[in-house]
């Protein structure tokens, strides 16, 4: 057997007083140009210095050249320990692809008895069980969940309202958990609830069986109340005593809220960060609205566009670091999995901002009636009458032939970031991600013409204003380094 | 009319030298443009002519000093997406590669 030993130490000295160019993307940014190498890793350089970069002048001794080293921007030459660096860092970046797919969505039910006018679900009436799933098709989606090759397995019941078919829910966690004797993977349960149908005994099953809670919190109660109608007018109300109730029962940590922003939120975004301080979370994701479902039947998708949701974006996150400033801990989430991205060599895994795109490898929907959609948008697009995402049925198809279909294969192929029309160049890749569902939804196929997406518009806007005050801001950088190590 | 058409009475014509500007590059300029400019580009031996029509009612001086700089850029890009291919082949290489077939010496 052979022994590991210590390398000498003329292994990683420079090899001569010349510098070599690794590979690195540039932008211009504000006279600055940010300088991104292969995995990521950054740093913003004066218009001067950078010219001297780019046509190799400068000089050996240089302060800059020992920065843009430790970068990885260029490498003296003959060295090459920032060659098996850049190997190992670009290995932990797409570590998660031998780990697809993780997330299973099992949407139990498509009632509601919610009428939500931007729902991404496209809900159907309450009082029929024909949007139930059965018992045959959960037992089906649990073979496809553990053949996945996933040591992590998390199994998220979606709806509709997902409550509404409770007694399904309990089936699939006593049989997963019986399965997962034989598999040994790393098993866990989200429930996504409005939380108006919540129980004692469903609180108890939850208690029992380690289940997590998801619910909706549009902000204060008048906002939230008109962007979920329900009989009774008292979403929020039941929303609130539901959070107080989970906590209770199942723990602090055990329930998180997200938001849906709508017009009415656009004005309001101190209200509904105060909202959720006073309900004791410590953390928001100020999610733009997405092109899908009922936005698109009533038109509240584009009811504001772009710039109007960053104006909300950067209020919000301006407001939540002067609460941190003031000792306040509160997260905006959305910032969070980016300066993750920015400021470490992790990959969070957000479905929306990773490449390859998430979709089937990252999660993967199973739909009431059986039917398997390559993630929720794309299951919202079918109940619009668009299959495109369709990647099958769990009554005639095998995990093989969902995992390699060419509906899965063909937009993870064709959006992949690095290979796509100006990401390809953009310094910015490495933060962002592909989403050819969205780009699909918008512009017809699954690239998108990139200066006209406002998916890019959008996510190079919260980039470069990150960037910003991670610059010039020293508070929000000390913030920004304590969300992205979480 | 709709505001977004294009105005071909505001057409601008630029002319590019070949030995310093590549038809990749300026085509890779034109499509980072595009939200602003309908661009065609006729390629030539010694010259490159792009003929850009602006698209709703931008700045079309400030726009072309824009596109002229990212020409530049993109000749850029291109040098160092050629100079580096081989090294980003071999860390990429050795990233996926477990069959121990990438020999760090020969990446010196």
């Amino acid at each position: 057997m052979s022994v590991s030993r210590f390398r000498e130490a003329t292994d990683f000295q420079a090899g001569s007083d010349n510098w070599q160019l690794l590979p690195f993307r540039f932008e211009r940014l504000n006279g600055k140009v940010l300088v991104t190498n292969l995995v990521g890793e950054h740093l913003t350089l004066a218009g001067e210095d950078f010219e001297q970069l780019a046509n190799k002048e400068l000089p050996v001794d240089s302060p800059l050249v020992r920065q843009l080293r430790a970068r990885h921007v260029i490498r003296q030459a003959g060295e090459r320990t920032p060659l098996t660096l850049l190997a190992l860092k670009a290995r932990t970046r797409y570590r998660r692809l031998a780990e697809s797919t993780g997330l299973h969505i099992f949407v139990v039910s498509l009632r509601c008895e919610h009428s939500c006018p931007y729902c991404q679900v496209s809900r159907q009436s309450q009082d029929t069980e024909r949007y139930d799933m059965s018992l045959e098709m959960a037992e089906r989606g649990l073979d496809m969940a553990f053949r996945s090759p996933s040591s992590q397995i998390k199994i998220e019941f979606q709806g509709g309202e997902p409550l509404l078919n409770f007694g399904l829910i309990e089936e699939i966690v006593r049989q997963a958990k019986e399965r997962n004797r034989d598999h040994g993977k790393q098993l866990g349960f989200v429930i996504a609830t409005n939380l108006a149908l919540l129980t004692d005994e469903i609180l108890d099953f939850c208690a029992r069986h380690g289940l997590y809670i998801s619910t909706s919190l549009d902000g204060p109660a008048d906002l939230h109340n008109k962007n979920r109608p329900r009989p009774g007018r008292d979403s929020w109300e039941r929303a609130v005593e539901g959070i107080r109730r989970v906590r209770e029962a199942l723990g602090v940590d055990r329930v998180s809220a997200l938001m849906t922003t709508t017009q009415g939120s656009l004005d309001r975004v101190h209200e509904i960060i105060d909202t959720y301080l006073e309900l004791g979370l410590r953390g928001i994701f100020l999610r733009p609205l997405s092109p899908y479902g009922f936005a698109i039947k009533t038109k509240s998708y584009s009811a504001y566009d772009a710039e109007r949701w960053l104006d909300f974006y950067r209020a919000g996150l301006a407001y939540i670091l002067e609460l941190n400033r003031q000792g306040v801990d509160m997260t905006e989430y959305l910032s969070s999995v980016i300066l993750k991205k920015m400021l470490t060599n992790q990959e969070p895994g957000y479905v929306d901002l990773t490449s390859p795109a998430g979709i089937g490898i990252g999660a993967i929907v199973y739909n009431y009636d059986g039917s398997i959609y390559a993630s929720d948008e794309g299951r919202m697009l079918a109940e619009m009458g668009d299959e495109t995402f369709s990647l099958g049925h769990l009554a005639t198809d095998s995990y093989e032939e969902i995992m390699t279909s060419e509906a899965l294969l063909a937009p993870l192929e064709e959006s992949f970031a690095p290979s796509a029309p100006m990401c390809s160049d953009c310094a910015f890749e490495p933060f962002c991600g592909s989403d050819p569902v969205y780009h699909y939804a918008t512009s017809g196929d699954f690239v998108g013409r990139k200066p006209e997406s406002d998916f890019c518009r959008r996510n190079m806007a919260i980039f470069k204003h990150l960037l910003d005050l991670y610059e010039n801001d020293p508070a929000a950088r000390m913030t920004f380094l304590g969300w992205a190590g979480r | 009319m709709p505001s977004s058409a294009p105005d071909d009475s505001a057409m601008v014509e630029l002319d590019f030298a070949a030995e310093t500007a590549s038809v990749d590059a300026i085509q890779r300029a034109a499509y980072r443009f595009c939200d602003r400019f309908s661009c065609e580009l006729i390629p030539g031996e010694t010259t490159h002519r792009c003929l850009l029509t602006p698209v709703d009612d931008v700045d079309v001086a400030a726009e072309v000093a824009s596109f002229r700089t990212e020409v530049l850029d993109q000749t850029l890009r291109e040098r160092i997406r050629a100079e580096t291919e081989p090294i980003r082949t071999m860390i990429l290489a050795q990233a996926f590669s477990k069959t121990g077939v990438v020999d760090p010496q020969d990446m010196a």
